[in-house]
């Protein structure tokens, strides 16, 4: 896979992954023996711009599918929650309803609601934590503290709803685990309100504020043919102008009667990952009040026994990043057989990849972040410079300093 | 830990506790309410705690997660670039000893049988306020004699 | 994207069609899995490459190459011996499936010819001993690789 001239060089796979080859002609593949320290990413660069990048997975693997198979229906709503805190009810409903898509029960309408309701409520919560976060890397601290004090406000609801800020368990085999609370009703439809508010006054700020625009337009530029290419998900496939959300083309819940609209731009920047996600948080607060103006009566849960039949069932829903997909098979037994999941941020690795060729080291944080992953933040950078035959470690907030400084640098001032 | 019980530096540590924070595979719900501890509704900056880039400018290391096999080194690495005197907590059920996670394959031990830990904080994830309860406990109320060293707070 | 479809892919590619809700399998041999893939996700309209799934059945490894097609899942699936798992990659004609393939061979011992991933692990630990079965297949004991990774 190698030509044999002299000096390091590469060649393309057609994932535009590159095998980086020293002299020797030894290929280095993404787990190069002699790393004393496996990385999160490498990032390769000639001169100051990155050529390519090389992500090293594994760091939160823990072996959940292998457990899924030893616990029962019900006990794995718990492990599987845990598999992100921060779309943790995403994968409750992936799983839980993909179990109940094994049974022959169909679940109430009501509980298609309640599921609907704080399913917004967290794209809310992690959308918010998102821009806050993305303030943060680029420098805009103040930003990242006034939204985290605003989201706080749907942590209150989600508290009061679930009984717990993040790991909600609220979505069980046959419905959800309990009703809204008096009086929540109305407070849904304020506290919605509320937060479509500072939303508006949000997007005027991070639009005219120049020491953070210039740090997010045209960065991370992507293209309909890196998305179609590599089969991105979620608001980073939307921001390349292609209008693909998984709950107005395959509605679960209660989207079928509460429809989202799908957001989309054709820039496909992290400006324009900032405008989408700004622009789903608030058609969230539009979902919330119009779900609880139409929620019917009824129960909210059936008993399914705990059984269940034989057989295998596919779904997919729109957690916050993108789609999240869960298969599970069942063998008639009280624990599942398989259960796949295969998270958003998995299926957006490769276009993270895409997005930071070509840009400098400053621009690391704010792009990486830009595509919203998901693996106990960037912790740690290695960095190869080829032609200085340099190779060195940064942690991510000392890359989030150097970047600032770069561009307060570049601005002229200090 | 004797340097923190003497006179002005003592006095001075405690209210300046700056914290670095290291994810062990965790799932990033007890690593949001730290962050959401350092925002203005819980406000731990006001106490004087602040996340700092680097572990050489830590007091306190705050860990998650249930570690797996390749966060071991990393998690060692840092624990030694910390200078003393330093101070360690696990925070969440899966730092303490796997929680959810406890008979995976790939994770699910405490962190305390790679590094030595202070102060334990239950909770899937702990709330915010106590995870700043917890701080602050360790760095006010060390006790003298060793043995006392270790604590639980809930 | 409909039965017919699927169908006339089954007939150039000699495999067969069965539906369930929701997805329109199509069941063929390993060696016919790249170009089966290829037609699937050549077919007008959009394609989306949701995951790869394997899963052990005692003395078979079907593989299971889910597509998203905006209405249906179209499955391509395969089956092959465990002692001899092995499957042509489907990565040049579809290159989303270059983590997923990578994440099944570290899982379930599948491996892809043409994979640019097959060296070295991918989510599992570089010390994960290489003469271990795979952490998926039904031979794999998790607490005897809690004791080889040394997690006690």
């Amino acid at each position: 896979m190698s030509d044999n001239t002299e000096g390091p060089h590469y060649t393309e796979s057609s994932a535009g992954l590159m095998e980086y080859s020293a002299e020797s002609a030894m290929p280095f593949g993404p787990v190069h023996p002699s790393l004393k320290e496996p990385e999160y990413f490498k990032l390769i660069l000639e001169g100051e711009k990155i050529v390519q990048v090389m992500p090293r997975i594994g760091y939160v693997h823990r072996g959940i599918e292998r457990a899924a198979q030893d616990r029962t229906w019900v006990k794995n709503v718990y492990l599987v929650e845990r598999i992100c805190g921060i779309c943790s009810f995403s994968h409750s409903l992936g799983y839980t309803q993909g179990v109940e898509n094994l049974t022959p029960f169909e679940i109430p309408r009501r509980a298609r609601y309640l599921r609907t309701v704080v399913h917004e409520l967290e794209r809310i919560h992690s959308h918010l934590l998102w821009l806050g976060l993305i303030g943060h890397w680029a420098g805009f601290d103040t930003l990242f503290m006034w939204i985290w004090k605003d989201r706080e406000h749907s942590l209150d609801l989600l508290e009061a709803i679930t009984g717990n800020r993040v790991n909600k368990s609220y979505s069980t085999i046959g419905g959800v685990r309990k009703d809204l609370p008096d009086g929540m009703a109305e407070r849904l439809k304020t506290e919605a309100g509320f937060i479509e508010k500072r939303l508006d006054y949000y997007e005027d700020l991070m639009g005219g504020e120049e020491t953070f625009t210039i740090r997010t337009r045209g960065m991370g530029r992507i293209n309909q043919e890196v998305t179609r290419r590599l089969s991105t998900v979620g608001p980073l496939l939307r921001c390349t102008g292609i209008p693909r959300d998984i709950r107005v083309e395959d509605p679960y819940a209660a989207y079928d009667e509460v429809v989202p609209e799908v957001m989309t731009s054709n820039d496909g920047d992290v400006a324009s990952l900032i405008t989408i996600r700004l622009k789903e948080a608030r058609d969230s607060c539009r979902m919330i009040k119009e779900a609880v103006d139409k929620m019917p009566s009824g129960d909210f849960k059936i008993n399914i026994p705990r059984a269940i039949p034989a057989g295998e069932s596919m779904f997919h829903v729109e957690a916050p990043r993108g789609e999240l997909f869960y298969y599970v098979k069942s063998a008639g037994g009280s624990t599942p057989e398989r259960v796949k999941i295969r998270t958003s941020t998995m299926a957006n690795i490769l276009t993270g990849v895409e997005m930071l060729k070509g840009h400098t080291l400053a621009d690391v944080p704010v792009v990486l972040t830009g595509m919203d992953p998901c693996f106990g933040c960037m912790d740690r950078i290695a960095v190869l410079e080829v032609d200085k035959g340099k190779e060195w470690s940064i942690g991510g907030e000392a890359l989030r300093k150097y970047g600032i400084d770069y561009y307060s640098k570049r601005r002229g001032g200090k | 830990m004797a340097g923190f019980r003497t006179g002005l530096t003592a006095w001075a540590r405690k209210r300046s506790i700056w914290v670095f924070h290291v994810n062990a595979a965790s799932c990033n719900g007890c690593d949001i309410e730290i962050l959401a501890a350092l925002t203005p509704r819980y406000d731990a900056e006001r106490l004087g705690v602040e996340l700092v880039p680097s572990p050489r400018h830590a007091d306190v290391l705050l860990v998650t997660g249930t570690m797996n096999p390749l966060m071991k080194d990393r998690l060692k690495t840092v624990y030694e670039q910390m200078p003393e005197p330093r101070l360690v907590v696990a925070i969440g059920a899966c730092a303490l000893g796997g929680g959810v996670m406890r008979d995976c394959y790939n994770a699910g031990h405490g962190i305390d049988t790679v590094i030595p830990v202070d102060l334990y904080i239950p909770g899937c994830p702990p709330n915010p306020e106590g995870i700043i309860y917890g701080i602050l406990k360790l760095v006010t109320g060390i006790p003298d004699k060793p043995e006392e060293a270790q604590q639980v707070v809930s | 994207m409909s039965v017919e479809s699927m169908q006339t892919i089954a007939d150039e590619t000699g495999g067969t069609v069965t539906t369930s809700k929701k997805a329109i399998v199509l069941n063929v041999s390993r060696e016919k899995v790249p170009e089966a893939c290829a037609k699937v996700a050549a077919m007008p309209g959009f394609y989306h490459l949701s995951t790869i799934t394997a899963l052990d059945l005692g003395e078979q490894i079907a593989v299971l190459y889910h597509f998203w097609q905006g209405k249906v899942f179209a499955v391509v699936k395969t089956l092959v011996p465990k002692s001899d798992a092995r499957i042509p990659s489907i990565t040049p004609a579809v290159p989303a499936a270059v983590f997923y393939e990578a994440e099944v061979k570290d899982l379930m011992g599948v491996f892809f010819d043409g994979n640019p991933y097959m060296k070295g692990r991918f989510v599992l630990p570089d010390e994960y001993p290489a003469d271990a079965p795979a952490p998926l297949r039904k031979e794999a004991d998790p607490a005897k690789i809690r004791k080889m990774l040394k997690l006690e």
